[in-house]
């Protein structure tokens, strides 16, 4: 520390350090409620009050979470493992129930319809609500059936013709076209790691979803693959509403325009993307992304 | 609800941040010594001990490249966020801040190289008393930014603001003060513009602890608040108004 006398302590540690910081920040040893706006101006998905449980209710994963994801918007989730933003993002179509014991209560609206309502077919929804995982899974057939495939069983082309307009036109969503157009009968798991993902999400988009919900698409790809797939992302922006669960801190800050942080199966915080990585308002937030969690 | 841990997962980071902001303590104080070295010359009529002080400079100097290297490592390592982005932008702007201020006090020590080496001639304690006030109330603004810095205390960075308010109307007072000794005998004019150019220089000075100051409350608060005035920082902050920081004539 400087003193008056203007010699410098010996042995000195600056008191400079985001301790001081993160001590202006809101938040409590118990959950206040989410800080930040969890509404958007114009969602397409909105959540209110849902709760999930594990193993027939031993296991409360998420707690009263309400969040809307917004029209055409990128929307990240993060937070450390376990904290529950992959089960959030299943409950947006409906894959938690292919868990056995598990328990989703509260509201999920698709525009205005609850996708929990017993009349919901949940096939349809999940070609309405789309979603490419952490691994890379095309089916095991070629290119071409790989696209093919989900607007055939969806009666979504009349005819081979039709189907072919679909198959490019969604490989060339995908910036994949160029490099497949060759070879469209050959198996799709012969691709690289990075060409099967956005094969994927060619695939996922092949049904003209409304809303892409993507669970860590890119941790099993190496940077340029990543950088391709962000790319991806970035372009599908203007098309679809995309949800992403991610890992990288700095994907999430390059790819979306909100943030959602999760603790503990919490919603702590919702915020436009750049003040959460300038100055978020939690200081769990805070010390997540800056890496001094835990 | 768990609460979270100050320090950084990876300590290696803490330990790389501390040691910038190490560098930039020294920085600091080492500009203030400058500065107080370089009055003492000028009063002492030495003008050995103001070659030392310029020759000193070069350390400030080597300071700044070092502390800049340590903080684009950082970033590149690292890819710091919110608080962690805020001091480590804020530290970069410091240590700019500061080997300018070393700079200014090179030009006072020049002064009086000027005058008892290469002129040999004093231009009087009627004209250099406004250079050691001066310098005075310059040096206590970078102290206390340099400690509301340390201590990331907004109350007192937004006092050294308020300072800069009263240094800007002493310095406009000053000018004018000198101007009469030119009116009075127009053989004074070399050492006016020697003069004019060293209470330039320590305004300059004070200007860089303004900086100072700014960075802090940005670094506390998010808020930006360069170019504004104080009155305006003091609203947008909700301060209340902090004493007055005393002029003082005496050098």
């Amino acid at each position: 520390m400087l003193t008056m006398t203007g010699t410098i302590e010996a042995g000195h540690k600056s008191h400079l350090t985001p301790l001081a910081l993160n001590n202006q920040k809101a938040g409590g040893d118990t959950f206040e409620g989410t800080v930040g706006d969890f509404t958007h101006p114009n969602p397409r998905m909105t959540c209110r009050g849902v709760d999930v449980f594990y193993n027939n209710g031993a296991t409360h994963a998420i707690k009263d979470v309400s969040l809307d994801i917004g029209e055409k918007e990128v929307l990240s989730m993060i937070g450390p493992s376990g904290c529950g933003k992959s089960t959030i993002l299943r409950c947006l179509n409906r894959m938690n129930d292919t868990i056995d014991g598990c328990v989703v209560t509260g509201s999920v609206r698709l525009d205005e319809e609850d996708i929990y309502d017993r009349g919901v077919d949940v096939v349809p929804l999940r070609a309405r609500v789309g979603m490419v995982f952490q691994k890379p899974n095309p089916f095991p057939k070629s290119i071409y059936e790989n696209v093919a495939y989900g607007p055939r069983i969806h009666g979504l082309a009349a005819n081979k013709t039709g189907l072919d307009e679909i198959v490019q036109n969604s490989l060339e969503r995908a910036a994949l076209w160029n490099e497949v157009k060759d070879r469209l009968g050959q198996p799709g798991t012969g691709l690289s790691g990075g060409q099967q993902q956005r094969l994927c999400i060619a695939r996922a988009i092949a049904v003209s979803p409304e809303v892409i919900l993507m669970d860590e698409p890119c941790s099993a790809l190496d940077p340029i693959a990543t950088a391709k797939v962000e790319e991806l992302i970035d372009a599908l922006r203007t098309q679809f509403t995309i949800a992403i669960v991610t890992h990288s801190m700095q994907q999430a800050a390059r790819v979306s325009q909100r943030t959602a942080y999760f603790h503990l199966g919490h919603l702590v915080e919702v915020n436009d993307t750049d003040k959460v990585f300038t100055n978020p308002e939690h200081h769990l937030t805070e010390a997540y992304i800056t890496g001094r969690f835990g | 609800m768990q609460m979270a841990g100050n320090k950084h997962t990876i300590h290696r980071f803490d330990d790389e941040l501390n040691e910038i902001a190490n560098l930039v303590d020294k920085m600091g104080v080492i500009s203030v010594n400058q500065l107080r070295r370089a009055v003492k010359s000028l009063k002492k009529e030495n003008p050995v001990s103001a070659h030392k002080v310029i020759n000193r400079d070069r350390k400030l100097n080597a300071l700044e490249v070092e502390t800049d290297d340590k903080i684009i490592q950082l970033i590149a390592k690292r890819a710091p966020v919110a608080g962690d982005l805020r001091q480590i932008i804020t530290l970069g702007k410091v240590v700019t801040d500061l080997e300018r201020t070393g700079d200014e006090a090179r030009k006072i020590a020049g002064l009086c190289v000027r005058f008892y080496e290469t002129d040999h001639h004093s231009p009087g304690d009627h004209i250099l008393r406004d250079i050691f006030s001066m310098s005075k109330y310059v040096g206590n603004m970078l102290e206390i930014a340099m400690e509301a810095f340390s201590r990331l205390n907004v109350e007192q960075a937004f006092g050294v603001l308020r300072m800069d308010e009263e240094l800007e109307v002493q310095f406009e007072a000053i000018l004018r003060r000198l101007s009469t000794f030119i009116m009075e005998d127009s053989r004074n004019i070399g050492h006016f513009v020697d003069i004019v150019l060293g209470i330039r220089a320590l305004e300059r000075f004070g200007g860089h602890a303004k900086n100072i100051a700014g960075h802090v409350i940005f670094l506390s608060t998010a808020k930006d608040v360069r170019h504004m005035e104080a009155d305006d920082v003091q609203q947008l902050l909700g301060l209340t108004a902090p004493g007055e920081s005393a002029w003082c004539d005496r050098g």
